[in-house]
């Protein structure tokens, strides 16, 4: 259990949270042109580091909005917390 | 307002809380971002939107919510007329704001239960169910928030000091003033 700083509400309990998994994954502008592998890229693999992930979360149970988290997955530390659309601190 | 049945019945009463439903109470969800929205809204209902998180601000007949950046709730002080189901606020803002594009109005007063508590336990029933920090929220006239208790989604309204207001979902409302009765119970 840890404490998520939500930018819109202020300091919360993980359970007030669902995660939305792995952010800043680029939609393909054109998934026709796509190959089935491509498209299957896109869709499901995800990146499972242990380390510092850039992850979307919402907050379910507060005010219903998106935003992102830069998480450490190795002791839960929570580095940055940043709105939809704003650009990530380090990357 | 028309054929409106109580969930909860009973009104219960414990040494330093006391909790009943009130209604009925007029509850309307608002939803726009626009600027014009705001000043639509403060113009029709003569009441500012509160625009700082985890606030609210009232007029004589009405308080404001809020509930996230661009959602507010607001409802009635006093109880509504029960001779119909139209609300005078609901019918100004349909006006002003929805026929005008400028956001949304829905009308939630038979989603939400309002559940009035009273007493200088309150927030010590609500700590053995909630995972949010109470201890700014108590101290703090008008301070909002939403969050789990007992597991349920409610909208806390700290309207005066040793008084607040809930709001719950109507089909949970039964369950959660049953666990609210088994909790302060053993204050």
């Amino acid at each position: 259990m840890f404490v998520i700083n939500c930018p819109y509400c202020g300091e919360r309990e993980q359970s007030e949270f669902k995660a939305g998994g792995e952010a800043h994954i680029v939609r393909p502008k054109q998934p026709t042109e796509l190959s089935d592998d491509q498209w299957a890229e896109y869709l499901f693999m995800r990146k499972n580091i242990k380390g510092i992930q850039f992850e979307r979360w919402v907050h379910t149970h507060g005010c219903r909005k998106w935003f992102n988290v830069v998480r450490d997955t190795s002791n839960d530390m929570i580095k940055a917390v940043y709105k939809m659309g704003e650009k990530p601190p380090t990357k | 307002m028309l054929n409106y049945t109580n969930a909860i019945t009973e009104e219960k009463s414990y040494s330093g809380l006391q909790m009943k439903e009130v209604k009925p109470i007029m509850k309307l969800i608002i939803r726009g971002k626009k600027r014009e929205f705001l000043s639509a809204i403060g113009k029709s209902l003569n009441l500012l939107l509160p625009t700082e998180s985890n606030t609210s601000s009232s007029s004589e007949k009405l308080s404001a919510l809020w509930l996230s950046p661009d959602e507010w709730m607001i409802y009635s002080n006093e109880i509504s007329n029960s001779d119909n189901n139209d609300y005078e606020t609901e019918i100004l803002l349909d006006k002003n704001i929805s026929k005008k594009n400028l956001g949304a109005v829905t009308d939630v007063t038979d989603q939400f239960v309002m559940i009035n508590i009273k007493g200088d336990k309150i927030f010590d029933l609500f700590e053995t169910g909630s995972p949010f920090n109470f201890n700014d929220f108590r101290n703090k006239n008008g301070s909002v928030t939403q969050t789990i208790l007992a597991k349920i989604d409610v909208i806390i309204h700290n309207q005066n000091k040793n008084e607040v207001n809930l709001f719950v979902r109507r089909s949970f409302s039964q369950h959660l003033f049953s666990w609210m009765n088994d909790s302060a119970s053993r204050l």
